[in-house]
């Protein structure tokens, strides 16, 4: 069993499945990453995912376009994300709270709107088409090279995004005016505010961005992953990737290992599931990745624990 | 006069916020409805009114069945409030209520009895289970400071999976189609205070006398009062020599208990084996209620009231129109939303303080000046 | 007279009501001449910070009008003060540390290359250009969180002048500097009026004002009471008119008859996170029945020492020992069972629980004894009675118990942390700015009862930035500078004159002397 087990990871294939998870989760990661630079916790990705997921596909129905899917999820990612900042930057809900909100909309909020929107109840299945699906690319000379081409090539279009939006992302930060504005909101909004960045702004824009990312994983999650909505698709996803920004020292390369780690940990559920003598085990290794999380995040907290030392005895507020 | 002006203040925001959530849910019935008008009377009405041939009446057995829903929020509502007050955003009451149900099921089916106990037994050992749980995600926020939020939610998952995974393989009655346990033995079931069919057991008493207990923990006992210092100030209270850290991890623990009773009470209540195959939802609700109660325990019963009627109404509104009663999250977003809002209302609020100062300062000065005199 | 000079700041009938109803201006008429430097003065509290801050956009008046060159302008924002010429060097330096000096520097103006991506190369250009031409020496590619506090302040000077600023506002911008670097900011301060600018200089001491300023608008309790040219007045007035009063009055204080040791510091050394040697070998002792006073500019080891015997910080070496107990690394409970209280310096973090009531603010540190409970539960009526107490013996002046101590002035709310701070039979009191910020009445119970306390046989260890305050409460008197220990005085023979040349570093006593501080 176990060297099925051994035998079943060490191939191709099982590292493209890592690549495939990995994205939806590094997108909401990134996600994590910007809003967090600019000094908001968003929680709410999870909601946010579930909600443009939903709206990814309807679009994409709708109009039978898929790009036009990925972009209406990212528009309604940034609506949400906007919708959030009003709510706690202007009225001053903790944001953690309007996380939950979000989230809650999410949750039951999206079956009502489907229900409203189509009739239907519960999934999209009825309404999957192979046109509206985020279509695959083989990348031309790197498809020929045996096994790395198997692993890299044949990845959905939005998979490469989520990757190349970490550079992407950390070339926005430190080498755009932007970028920089952000960083000194998070790191002290009161410097920022004495020349004139306007806090709320930058605040505002990073979270709408946090949407917008989010809204591509959620589209990645109804339009390739699972091909069609469901209620129970994303699955935490939101909640693993604010385990994958913390543990990613809330950098977009960090973030990007991180992911790559619980991708990691949900295809050994995939793989290991399926091998024979193990069916009865499948709800506990459909655990792994958030025990990978809880695990990861207490390394985390242990390491900077372990820079605080003496000086921070004094309660940081 | 400043207090009383506030108080005012605060009781009107709180009308405010809740109509315009409601406003908010009934847009999405006009937008959704052919029939918004039947979908509203049953949404706000429903739950305690029944037409029969043009005669209205009051429906009891809705009015139980709203009190009956009653049971585990309440609980959930309890513990989030002892936690949150600790300022601690733990939100594993979720999948605490399904292992509270989970392992009163399991007690109320293996172990043998005396009727009476059976069920104090099955409620007790729930409780302490979830209680002990809790231990995990604040043991790792006091001592390494691992967000509980995190944590906590990543708990509900795999307690969830946990659970799953037991009731499937190790404790499913296999005779039956779906995946459900064996039967509770009759002495471990929640008796009914009321006949019919409504499910209003015992349970709602226990939840109310605990609301009243939790008050009294929160508000005249030392650990309730070193919990809220806690939430309020951390640094005030460590530097007024309270154990933090181990407030904290008491404050998760009794919301684990919480949770885990109201679990129990729930399961060994409503149904005859266990049946939950995935999260209830009622610790989020739990939320929901301790914003709108604003952490006070003793005003919990109130909210989970409201939104139980809510609830009610969404559903009663999905059977009686062509509203989905998953409108309630829309609804209940929307109330969180406002409730929470610090500065919803906030120019009205910084104007009648400004007001009241005016007097104050005018008062205190005529006050000087005939001193002066 | 007025009419020669080009005002190129008015502010008019300036009021200020905070959300938590506190009046921090009242109807306050302020203005600057073009090129010169005023000063604005006066005590804590009395509402010089929130009429700059009006004036820089971050607060907005509840009433009253500002003009700018004679143009009525509405600053609702840093960036329409800044946009208008006005730039603001806060107390705290608003610097964001893990940025380069040039980063922060053109922080929300940053110099563009390919229309996308930050010129850094450019940055740094502009910042040497500026640095140079108002001689205010800064190293652009340092980051800020490595660079010392003199220059983090040019940093700041700079970041305004890049914005065009030609009225600066300096919030005590000494008070965190060295003698030298002090000198060198006067010297450029003075440079930058040469060249036409404006300067609006907050401060508290007395003789940088005179040295440095023009004119004077003094304030006090949220009003102005007062401009003055800077020659026309002696320090003497603007101090009268700055507390409403002549100097303040020598306390009439019993002679002191000092018992046995309570608190023993011995050789306590301490480096802070970046490095700074905060605490360098500081021993003295405080006995039964005398008040220790420690005095200095902040920033030279005060904060590190209180944190440090009230187990917020752990020194790299050194002992502390209250009644031969040594208290290092002990939690707050255990440094409280001792018998040691402690009125923290920040006391809306530290010393309230703002949205908690009066009652469960003062019993956060006896309301586990016996006395409060009866087995579970709270003994309602001790804890009620206790406060009240505590609230008449404190002249507290609120509604009730109940009322939220948030909404008690200044003055108020530091009674409520004293009631309960004193009120516990400590053997010793560390007692970290008790008086500042709050009004009079406030100030003369504290003061009042802190001798009462010392006389009836407390050891208290007095921290204050205020050298009135120190001089006139302490029994025994340390200076401290540099993270030592720079002046032991047991004799009472002290004035600001001679506490200013050791506050300063200008004098330093020899070692034997300042050994007398440990009374062995």
């Amino acid at each position: 069993m176990f060297e099925q087990l051994i035998q079943s990871i060490f191939q191709a294939d099982f590292l493209f499945i890592i690549i495939r998870i990995t994205a939806p989760i590094l997108f909401a990661a990134l996600a994590a990453v910007i809003s967090e630079k600019a000094g908001v916790a968003n929680i709410g990705l999870e909601g946010m995912m579930m909600i443009t997921a939903l709206f990814g596909f309807l679009f994409a129905y709708w109009t039978q376009s898929w790009i036009i899917g990925v972009l209406g999820a990212m528009f309604v990612g940034i609506l949400l994300g906007l919708m959030m900042g009003f709510f706690s930057f202007k009225l001053k809900t903790d944001i953690i709270l309007s996380g939950i909100a979000v989230n809650m909309l999410g949750a039951g909020g999206t079956i009502f709107l489907l229900n409203m929107f189509t009739g239907l109840r519960g999934n999209t299945g009825a309404l999957v088409s192979p046109n509206i699906l985020i279509p695959t690319i083989d990348i031309p000379l790197i498809d020929k090279i045996p096994i790395l081409g198997e692993i890299l090539s044949g990845h959905a279009i939005l998979t490469y995004l989520a990757f190349i939006f970490v550079f992407l992302m950390r070339i926005f930060l430190y080498r755009t005016p932007l970028g920089l504005k952000i960083r000194a909101v998070g790191e002290n909004p009161n410097a920022a505010s004495s020349v004139g960045v306007s806090v709320i702004k930058m605040k505002y824009i990073a979270i709408a961005m946090s949407g917008a990312l989010a809204g591509l994983g959620g589209a990645f999650m109804s339009m390739y992953y699972s091909q069609g909505w469901n209620q129970g698709m994303v699955a935490g996803r939101g909640f693993i990737a604010l385990a994958a920004q913390a543990m990613g020292r809330g950098e977009p390369v960090g973030a990007m290992f991180s992911s790559l780690l619980f991708g990691l940990a949900q295809a050994m559920k995939t793989k290991v599931s399926g091998l024979r003598g193990m069916a009865s085990y499948n709800y506990l290794i459909e655990m792994i990745p958030y025990v990978v999380t809880i695990v990861g995040l207490v390394f985390y907290a242990m390491s900077i624990k372990r820079k605080a030392r003496k000086h921070q005895l004094r309660p940081i507020k | 006069m400043r207090d009383k002006r506030m108080v005012l203040f605060g009781f009107v925001r709180g009308a405010a916020a809740i109509a315009l959530a409601l406003a908010v849910g009934a847009i999405f019935i006009f937008l959704s409805s052919d029939e918004p008008f039947t979908a509203l009377r049953y949404l706000l009405i429903g739950p305690f009114v029944s037409y029969h041939g043009g005669v209205t009446a009051f429906n009891t057995q809705n009015f139980y069945q709203v009190l009956a829903a009653m049971i585990p929020t309440i609980f959930t509502g309890l513990a989030v409030c002892v936690m949150f007050s600790a300022n601690q955003f733990n939100l594993a009451a979720e999948s605490c209520v399904l292992v509270g149900g989970f392992v009163g099921s399991l007690i109320g089916i293996y172990v043998n009895m005396t009727t009476g106990w059976h069920a104090v037994v099955c409620v007790l050992v729930a409780s302490v289970v979830c209680g002990l749980i809790m231990l995990i995600p604040s043991v790792l926020k006091v001592k390494l400071g691992a967000s509980e939020m995190v944590t906590s939610l990543m708990l509900n998952f795999v307690l969830l999976y946990i659970v799953l995974h037991f009731l499937n393989y190790h404790f499913a009655d296999r005779s039956k189609g779906a995946t459900m346990t064996f039967p509770f033995l009759e002495s471990a079931k929640i008796p009914s205070i009321v006949p019919g069919n409504s499910k209003l057991t015992w349970g709602f008493v226990i939840a109310i006398i605990v609301s009243l207990l939790v008050w009294i923990f929160m508000y005249r006992t030392r650990w309730g009062y070193a919990i809220r210092m806690i939430g309020i100030n951390e640094s005030f209270s460590l530097y007024s020599g309270m154990n933090v850290g181990g407030t904290i991890i008491l404050s998760s623990v009794i919301g684990g208990l919480l949770s885990g009773m109201g679990g129990s009470l729930e399961v060994l209540g409503r149904y005859n084996t266990f049946v939950w195959r995935e999260l209830p939802g009622y610790g989020w609700t739990g939320v929901t209620i301790a914003i709108l109660a604003k952490n006070n325990p003793g005003a919990v019963p109130l909210a989970a009231f409201f939104l139980a009627y809510l609830n009610k109404g969404c559903q009663l509104m999905s059977t009686h129109s062509d509203v989905p009663s998953e409108m309630i999250d829309i609804i209940q977003a929307a109330i969180f939303l406002f409730f929470a809002a610090e500065q919803f209302l906030s120019g009205f609020r910084q104007k009648l303080v400004v007001k009241t100062t005016r007097e104050e300062l005018m008062r205190t000065e005529s006050l000087t000046a005939t001193e002066g005199e | 007279m007025e009419a020669v000079h080009e005002l190129v700041v008015r502010m008019e009938k300036i009021t200020k009501i905070y959300p938590n109803g506190i009046a921090a201006n009242r109807d306050v008429d302020f203005s600057v001449r073009k090129g010169e430097i005023h000063a604005l003065i006066g005590e804590n509290g009395a509402g010089k910070s929130t009429l700059m801050k009006i004036l820089f956009g971050l607060e907005q008046p509840t009433d009253g009008a500002i003009y700018l060159n004679d143009e009525r302008v509405n600053l609702s924002s840093p960036l329409e003060a800044i946009s208008k010429g006005i730039g603001m060097v806060h107390q705290h330096f608003m610097l964001v540390p893990s940025l380069t000096v040039a980063e922060n520097i053109v922080l929300g103006m940053a110099p563009k290359k390919g229309g996308l991506f930050i010129d850094y190369k450019e940055a740094v250009r502009l910042t040497r250009e500026y640095s140079e031409k108002y001689n205010l020496f800064v190293e652009p590619d340092a980051r800020v969180a490595d660079i010392a506090v003199g220059m983090k302040q040019k940093v700041e000077i700079l970041k305004a002048l890049v914005r065009g600023a030609h009225v600066l506002i300096l919030d005590e911008p000494t008070a965190v500097l060295t003698t030298q670097e002090t000198v060198e900011l006067f010297q450029e301060l003075k440079n930058l009026r040469e060249q036409g600018f404006t300067i609006i200089f907050i401060s508290h001491k007395l003789k940088e004002i005179k040295e440095l300023t023009d004119r004077i608008t003094i304030m006090r309790a949220g009003r102005s009471v007062g401009v003055y040219d800077t020659d026309s007045i002696t320090e003497q007035e603007i101090s009268r008119l700055m507390v409403g009063r002549d100097v303040v009055l020598k306390m009439d204080k019993p002679e002191a008859v000092p018992g046995e040791h309570v608190l023993r510091v011995e050789d306590l050394h301490y480096v802070n996170e970046w490095g700074k040697k905060m605490l360098d070998g500081v021993s003295f002792s405080v006995r039964q029945g005398e008040i220790v006073g420690i005095a200095g500019v902040e920033g030279n080891g005060q904060r590190e020492l209180v944190d440090i015997l009230f187990g917020l910080k752990l020194p790299d070496s050194g002992d502390a020992t209250v009644d031969g107990q040594s208290l290092i690394g002990l939690p707050q409970a255990q440094i409280r069972t001792l018998g040691v209280s402690y009125v923290p310096e920040d006391r809306m973090t530290f010393g309230i629980a703002q949205t908690a009531n009066i009652q469960e603010n003062m019993v956060s540190d006896r309301y586990r004894q016996k006395k409060f409970n009866k087995g579970p539960l709270f003994k309602m009526k001790s804890l009620n009675d206790e406060s009240d107490r505590l609230i008449v013996d404190y002249a507290v002046l609120c509604k009730s118990r109940a009322q939220e101590v948030g909404m008690l002035s200044g003055g108020n709310i530091q009674k409520v942390v004293v009631a309960r701070e004193f009120s516990s039979d400590p053997i010793l009191i560390i007692a970290d700015q008790p008086t500042r910020g709050i009004d009079v009445g406030a100030t003369e119970l504290i003061r009042n009862r802190l001798v009462d306390l010392s006389r009836a046989g407390a050891a208290v260890l007095l921290v204050s930035a205020d050298l009135n305050e120190v001089m006139e409460l302490s029994d025994n008197l340390i200076v401290m500078y540099n993270g030592q220990i720079a002046g032991y005085f047991d004799d009472g023979q002290w004035d600001d004159l001679m506490m200013g040349e050791y506050m300063l570093g200008l004098k330093r006593q020899s070692d034997d002397e300042i050994r007398r501080a440990c009374h062995a």
